[in-house]
């Protein structure tokens, strides 16, 4: 890019903040509308299709805000671990064991217990479910600084295979027993089950998942975690100086992180599925969580908002399967795919400014703009990490 | 376990790796180049689906195989621009990368789905040695795409270890600041070895549509062996020649449950196919408790950014 240069902002203003998700989306919608066209689809007809169908009717938008719950749980596992630098990409496999807890625990509690027992039983335990995936790789992380991006990555693998397992390849306690033929998860006890909100879909766990919004931008904004948490993100080495324990802060960061996705799969179970179901369970929600957070630039409660929009194009898979024009679902996929590669490209427009090269500075006045730029830059390239 | 049954699961071994083989043969020259692609998933998927339809439409493999690398190369010049020119965060950009790639293959993909391909790779026997016994009929009874995985492991440790360029490579892996200072042009570098890490990613996608299945199946043709690919990366402790023999391994987890299953022997499908992962998670974590960085690059994920102003 000869002629441009970037120069770094001080603090971005509202509008780049705004402005980067906005075009992303717009930039993601307009790359598929290309591919529709090139394939022989109608790109508004499809587009107007995927509105109307998970927005405008009360029964799809009970359905987008029933599949943004999770998402915002996954988002908000994404997000605090990425604000302290630490990238668990595990969510996938924290939900899959949130699952597994959550449906093991309100299943060995029975039947007869009631719901002011089970609730509490299903969230907790699919909420320690979680953090005990991730609890591995955290102290490794903390202590002999082993990459939590590989380790979390290949657990949410292995807890593809082990909810597999539990229900295809074993006769396990998840597995139903009245259903030899297809296997199929045990049902969760009637008190287990989240309510409803009327005849819609939308179920309590939407309570949760706001509830979990409010108590991590408390903790964030109000707490000495959340200032710990700022500077280990801002500045990793001057945190070491200022006292912070940063192992602990590491370990506490990350098994609040696989709690929020454990907390994601158990309503997921207490509220859709009500079983351990080994192909219906948020599949794949725990990298549209990373997606959620990214888009709300890792803000708590930005995340709800992208939870929905993420809601509406998970969702619309169902309408789409409707339409007369046979639109490959896959559409939506790469819509998330695009959004997310156009968000993260442009958050270095939130981060600096292009500027035309100017002619040559004086060799003095450059000196002194390198050395103050240079370590702001280099600050900002320790956080990018 | 009888002498034949042995020496088919082998063979099967052999299928079963090539294609993690050319993969993470890509993620390694990504990854020495200090670039982190989580993208060999979305890479080798698309990389599958451009090689069928290739092959589909001109009924010739070498054709589908230029088509799947193709494909890769396309889909790893997205994550070259995000990381390496917007210095967007690597890990998210891989994701993003697996994301939009396997949509991008299904949607392609899905008015062929369920069609089958003439064009496939076919046997090719190395004459004499195919005769070795047990050797012959698990190593030189294959196909051209296993030989040239091999030859191509073999040039990349020769261009890593002895060759001006590849020593240049491992500079701006390892500290990019003195490679840039040595005058070696550290985005370019980084924009090569990334496409060219795509390109394989994308042969080996096309490897198990052109050789293993010769069906596009719109969810399962690589069934997360690129997460195995990336896996294997850090397992051979980022050295070509051990790749090989990993992924050997890894495919020998992938086909011994049929084999077992055949003798008698219960070990559930499902545990073995978690192998891979947890073995990597091992060699992680020894490496990291002995303080050994298992040949890692230095500045593996690390955006650069010279400070010139």
């Amino acid at each position: 890019m000869k002629g441009l240069t970037l120069e770094r902002r001080a603090a971005a203003g509202v509008r780049e903040v705004l402005a980067v998700p906005v075009l992303s989306v717009l930039g993601g919608l307009l790359l598929g509308a290309i591919f529709l066209r090139a394939t022989g689809h109608d790109p508004v007809a499809v587009y107007r299709e995927m509105v109307t169908g998970t927005l405008t009717t009360s029964y799809g938008l009970a359905d987008t805000v029933t599949t943004s719950i999770p998402l915002i749980l996954a988002g908000l596992a994404a997000a605090v671990a990425f604000r302290v630098n630490l990238y668990n990409i595990g969510g996938e496999g924290q939900i899959y064991l949130g699952a597994v807890a959550a449906t093991g625990a309100t299943l060995w509690v029975g039947d007869t217990a009631p719901a002011v027992v089970q609730l509490p039983v299903l969230l907790v335990a699919g909420a320690a479910g979680g953090a005990a995936w991730i609890a591995v790789p955290a102290l490794l992380r903390a202590w002999f600084g082993t990459n939590e991006t590989i380790t979390t990555l290949m657990l949410n693998l292995v807890a593809l295979y082990l909810v597999q397992y539990l229900i295809l390849g074993s006769h396990s306690f998840w597995r139903d027993p009245d259903s030899p033929t297809f296997p199929k998860g045990k049902p969760l006890p009637d008190a287990a089950r989240l309510a409803t909100f009327g005849t819609t879909s939308v179920h309590l766990g939407l309570v949760v998942a706001l509830a979990a919004v409010g108590v991590v931008a408390f903790v964030l904004r109000k707490l000495r975690l959340g200032l710990d948490m700022k500077i280990m993100g801002d500045a990793p080495d001057a945190a070491r100086y200022a006292g912070i324990p940063v192992r602990r802060t590491m370990v506490v960061v990350l098994l609040a992180s696989g709690a929020l996705a454990g907390l994601a799969g158990a309503v997921e179970v207490g509220g859709r599925t009500h079983q351990l179901d080994p192909n219906g369970t948020a599949v794949g929600f725990g990298y549209t969580g990373i997606i959620v957070a990214a888009l709300a630039r890792l803000s708590p409660v930005g995340v709800v908002v992208t939870a929905v929009l993420l809601g509406v194009l998970e969702n619309s898979k169902s309408v789409l399967q409707t339409m007369s024009d046979q639109v490959p679902l896959a559409i939506t996929t790469m819509l998330e795919g695009a959004i997310l590669i156009f968000a993260i490209g442009g958050e270095i427009l939130v981060r600096h400014r292009i500027r035309r090269r100017t002619a040559p500075v004086t060799p003095a006045a450059q000196e002194t703009a390198v050395g103050e730029t240079a370590a702001v830059e280099t600050a900002a390239e320790e956080t990018a990490r | 376990m009888n002498h034949s049954v042995l020496v088919s699961t082998l063979a099967a071994a052999v299928i079963a790796g090539t294609p993690l083989v050319w993969a993470s043969l890509g993620a390694l020259l990504n990854e020495r180049a200090g670039v982190l692609n989580l993208g060999v998933e979305g890479m080798m998927l698309l990389g599958a689906c451009t090689a069928f339809l290739a092959s589909h439409a001109t009924g010739s493999a070498v054709v589908g195989l230029l088509a799947g690398a193709l494909g890769g190369a396309g889909l790893a010049t997205v994550h070259a621009v995000s990381s390496i020119t917007l210095r967007a965060n690597q890990i998210v950009s891989g994701l993003a990368l697996t994301i939009f790639g396997s949509g991008l293959a299904r949607y392609l993909g899905k008015p062929v789905e369920g069609t089958t391909i003439t064009g496939k790779i076919g046997d090719l026997p190395v004459p004499g040695l195919r005769a070795l016994p047990v050797l012959g009929p698990v190593l030189f009874d294959q196909d051209a795409l296993v030989y040239l995985s091999w030859v191509a492991c073999a040039l990349a440790a020769f261009y890593l270890g002895r060759t001006r360029p590849g020593l240049n490579l491992r500079a701006v892996g390892d500290s990019p600041a003195t490679a840039d200072a040595m005058g070696i042009r550290v985005a370019a570098t980084r924009y090569a070895h990334t496409l060219a890490g795509g390109a394989l990613c994308g042969v080996g996608g096309a490897y198990l549509v052109l050789r293993v299945v010769s069906s596009w199946n719109q969810e399962g043709t690589t069934g997360g062996q690129g997460w195995i690919a990336l896996a294997l990366v850090v397992f051979a402790g980022w050295r070509p020649l051990l790749v090989i023999a990993g992924a050997y391994l890894f495919g020998l987890a992938l086909r011994a449950n049929f084999a077992l299953q055949g003798e008698g022997v219960a070990i559930p499908a499902e545990l073995l196919s978690m192998l891979p992962y947890l073995l990597t998670i091992v060699v992680l974590v020894v490496l990291s408790v002995t303080k050994r960085d298992g040949g890692a690059p230095q500045s593996l994920g690390r955006p650069f950014v010279r400070d010139e102003r």
